[in-house]
């Protein structure tokens, strides 16, 4: 198990520099600089020369890059030329408002979708299971950007039950994480009800029946146990994805986390800012990714036999 | 934050009247605070249409729409720009020019103070410009070899190298800070001399601020003002009407119809400096022709077009610079005549197979817009490239003169026309490969006296030649749109789409 750990710690590490390098490499491809931006279109020429100077953008990449990188290992991220401040403070600062959006939605979809995935898998075939299954194939369908409008207008304009933007309280969470819980939920059902529904049918459960078991130990015991191996994989996946998704919410809904942050920096080539945040994101992946497979290992021995081959 | 209900309907009939009365008292007399108007402090939150993400009024985004905004709520300016040629003192008391306005003398007003009380001095006001310009931001870009001193507490002195009319005009975008400035994390937990002071400053997300008791105007009359941050359109419409938000202004178009059926809102437009401006590229071989351009101009029927999309903030221009700008002067409409344009095209001997029109712009609520100009261009044989770039590309491109055909709503800034005609339409500036040499001597010429009268002349003759060489097109002036819900008293849009609150007071709270 420990060789299992190292290995894979030794891999998310590699991952992290070529993160950290990409992101390097990507920002600065883009035309136009954080100068250019900086100094709006009244600028002239000689200005926008004098501040790429100061900020060090006209000397050679691969030297930007060394610095860049000896900056990084010693966890130091550079100054928001935007912000005026440490990037890395700036970034720590919305933080914490995705992994709580991420995190709500997260649950949502694993309670949602377990209950809903396992109704329809103990049955196959019967009317919730492909009720379960259409309605699961058009959440899945619905652009998040829709839904999260559409869920503005009935639940903050007609009813007026919550608030349509802004952060900080339960109130405004509720709207964000549903809208991004949403296909979340449609994946987990649909993958817990095919490794239900496969499992049903192999030879142990027979076994446990003729035990004597009742139907929810069956379930609870032996069913649920052996087809949640590929859906711990997916949650472990998709909480990536979740992060990419909260992009498109948290603008939607005015919710100060990190995905807002990050197009803006974008968008105002504020290096600093992009890297810190990508590197974040990526180490959050990276981990969770390790979590699902030592979860996974745990869960199938044989995964932690193949990993010592 | 707070989620407020919808506000009840009677309690607006007795605020409307009242409202004007409030706008109408001077931001100078200290003896009319909005007690006046019944209405005492109240919570309003604001959201503009763009984030405050940083409070250093000093730096890279010393003129970002945001950071200006929260400036004017927390620190003060030497003078404040009331409209063209119209300015006010605020910690300046009087102020005067040299005769070629190369000079310009400041006196202070005695007895303001930060809100930590300490006194607004002279020596703060040289820290705060000295910081701009060290800084290399797009502020310290208005003010190109300028020095500052202060020979006594109460006196700053500013000497620019070349003489500069439109002095008050950028000065007006500067704010005084204490010196503490420089020090690191300042700008988290300012301290200012203006109307209001921070609570907190969430950057990019939102700004709390509590009235500054000693604010030398008087003190605001709200408990609290919050800026949000609202980026998505459809979001920050349905804020205002439920009520989650008070102010918030540069509505689209398509949204005012909606806002103006609600009687909650009062939603009213002022005219703004902003001029829907397409440059021409003269140094484009096909362009290069006066008459060319002027032929496209005519082949484009901007009347319908403003009058479909544009219908509640745009209006068809008469000048590059608008009426809200010094120097402002009306010429000529073009008419749409697209058989009169391809006759001129001809009979310049445009090559129409050959001739692609690059097309650049950067803002999605362009499109529209541009395919409505493209396919009018396209009836008269004329082919143009719409080429929609992402902002930091596109003022790349920009600057390097990479397009044939430019969109951009250009403004000037502090209302005079010399931060725009005077910076841009030079041959050193060379935005838009046009040169002309008469033309930058008539420039020069106003941007070197500080009398009024005949800076207006000088801008009227050079308006007069950048029109009829048909530098750009000059379709359409913007208004700026407010809504507000009718709760707010005292609140009074301004042109430039960065309001004050210190008057502002909200009923029924």
């Amino acid at each position: 198990m420990t060789y299992f750990i190292a290995k894979r710690l030794a891999i998310g590490l590699l991952t992290i520099w070529g993160v950290v390098t990409a992101v390097f490499v990507v920002v600065r491809l883009a035309p136009g600089d954080q100068a250019t931006v900086a100094l709006g279109p009244d600028a002239s020429a000689a200005e926008i020369e004098a501040l790429r100077h100061t900020l060090g953008l006209d000397r050679p990449v691969i030297l930007q890059y060394l610095s860049y990188l000896g900056d990084v290992v010693r966890l130091d991220f550079g100054e928001s030329y935007r912000f005026g401040r440490p990037a890395m403070d700036q970034v720590l600062e919305r933080f914490p408002a995705t992994v709580q959006l991420t995190l709500a939605a997260t649950t949502i979809a694993i309670l949602a979708g377990l209950v809903l995935g396992v109704l329809a898998g103990k049955n196959p075939g019967s009317l919730l299971d492909r009720a379960v299954s259409t309605v699961t194939l058009a959440l899945q369908a619905l652009p998040p950007f829709w839904v999260g409008i559409m869920f503005i207008l009935i639940f903050a304009l007609q009813l007026q039950v919550l608030p349509s933007a802004g952060g900080g309280s339960f109130e405004n969470l509720v709207l964000p994480a549903a809208t991004l819980s949403i296909p979340f939920t449609a994946l987990v059902a649909r993958m817990t009800r095919s490794g239900v529904a496969e499992t049903m049918s192999e030879a142990f459960v027979q076994t446990a029946r003729s035990k004597g078991l009742t139907e929810t130990q069956v379930l609870s015991g032996h069913v649920l146990k052996n087809s949640l191996i590929p859906v711990v994989t997916v949650v472990g996946l998709q909480v990536g994805t979740l992060l990419g998704g909260a992009v498109i919410i948290e603008t939607v809904f005015a919710w100060p986390g990190l995905g807002s942050l990050l197009v803006g920096a974008v968008g105002n080539r504020d290096y600093a800012v992009v890297q810190a945040a990508t590197v974040l994101i990526a180490v959050c992946v990276i981990v969770l990714n390790l979590a699902a497979d030592i979860v996974n290992a745990k869960l199938d021995p044989r995964i932690r036999l193949e990993a010592r081959r | 934050m707070t989620f407020h209900a919808r506000r009840s309907l009677s309690l607006i009939a007795g605020t409307v009247a009242l409202l004007t009365v409030a706008a109408a008292c001077s931001s100078d007399d200290p003896s009319s605070p909005t007690g006046e108007s019944g209405a005492t402090g109240g919570d309003l939150t604001v959201a503009g249409p763009i984030p405050i993400e940083n409070l250093d009024p000093h730096g890279a985004a010393s003129l970002d729409a945001g950071t200006q905004l929260a400036a004017r709520a927390i620190f003060s300016q030497l003078v404040v720009s009331n409209g063209p040629g119209e300015f006010e003192g605020e910690l300046a008391e009087s102020w005067e020019p040299n005769a070629d306005a190369s000079v310009w003398t400041f006196t202070l007003r005695e007895g303001v103070e930060f809100s930590d009380g300490t006194p607004v001095t002279a020596t703060d006001v040289v820290a705060s410009f000295d910081r701009v310009m060290a800084g290399e931001g797009p502020l310290a870009g208005n003010f190109g070899g300028y020095t500052v001193a202060a020979p006594d507490e109460t006196t700053v002195v500013f000497t620019s190298p070349t003489p500069d009319a439109a002095f008050l005009g950028k000065i007006s975008s500067f704010f005084v800070t204490p010196q503490a400035a420089a020090d690191e994390g300042f700008f988290q937990d300012p301290i200012g001399s203006g109307p209001f002071v921070v609570e907190s400053f969430e950057a990019g997300a939102s700004l709390q601020l509590v009235p500054n008791p000693g604010y030398w105007d008087g003190e605001p009359t709200l408990d609290t003002l919050e800026f949000q941050s609202i980026p998505e359109v459809a979001a920050r419409m349905t804020a205002l009407q439920t009520g989650e938000v008070d102010v918030t202004w540069s509505m689209p178009d398509d949204q005012i119809a909606a806002l103006k059926s609600d009687t909650n809102l009062t939603v009213e437009n002022v005219p703004s400096p902003g001029v829907m401006t397409m440059w021409m590229n003269a140094s484009t071989p096909a362009l290069a022709d006066p008459a060319v351009r002027r032929a496209l101009w005519q082949a484009v029927d901007f009347e319908a077009i403003i009058g479909s999309l544009y219908p509640e903030t745009g209006s068809a221009a008469d000048s590059p610079i608008s009426p809200a700008v010094l120097g402002y002067a009306p010429q000529e409409p073009v008419q749409y005549d697209p058989d009169a344009a391809k006759a001129a095209l001809d009979a310049a001997g445009f090559d129409y197979e050959n001739t692609v029109i690059r097309w650049q712009f950067s803002q999605a609520n362009f499109r529209n817009f541009v395919d409505a100009v493209v396919s009018d261009l396209a009836e008269i044989g004329v082919t143009v490239e719409p080429l929609e770039k992402e902002q930091a590309v596109f003022l790349d491109d920009l600057l390097a003169l990479n397009w044939d055909m430019n969109l951009q709503q250009l403004g000037s800034q502090g209302f005079d026309a010399a931060t725009n005609l005077g910076r841009l339409y030079t041959c050193e500036a060379n935005r838009m490969g046009y040169c002309n040499e008469e033309l930058d001597q008539i420039l020069a010429q106003a941007g070197s006296t500080s009398d009024t009268a005949q800076r207006e002349e000088l801008y009227a003759q050079a308006i007069d030649i950048i029109w009829n060489d048909a530098v750009g097109m000059y379709p359409m002036f913007v208004e700026q749109p407010y809504a507000w819900r009718t709760s707010v008293e005292g609140f009074s849009p301004v042109p430039d789409g960065l309001p004050y609150f210190d008057e502002v007071a909200v009923s029924g709270d």
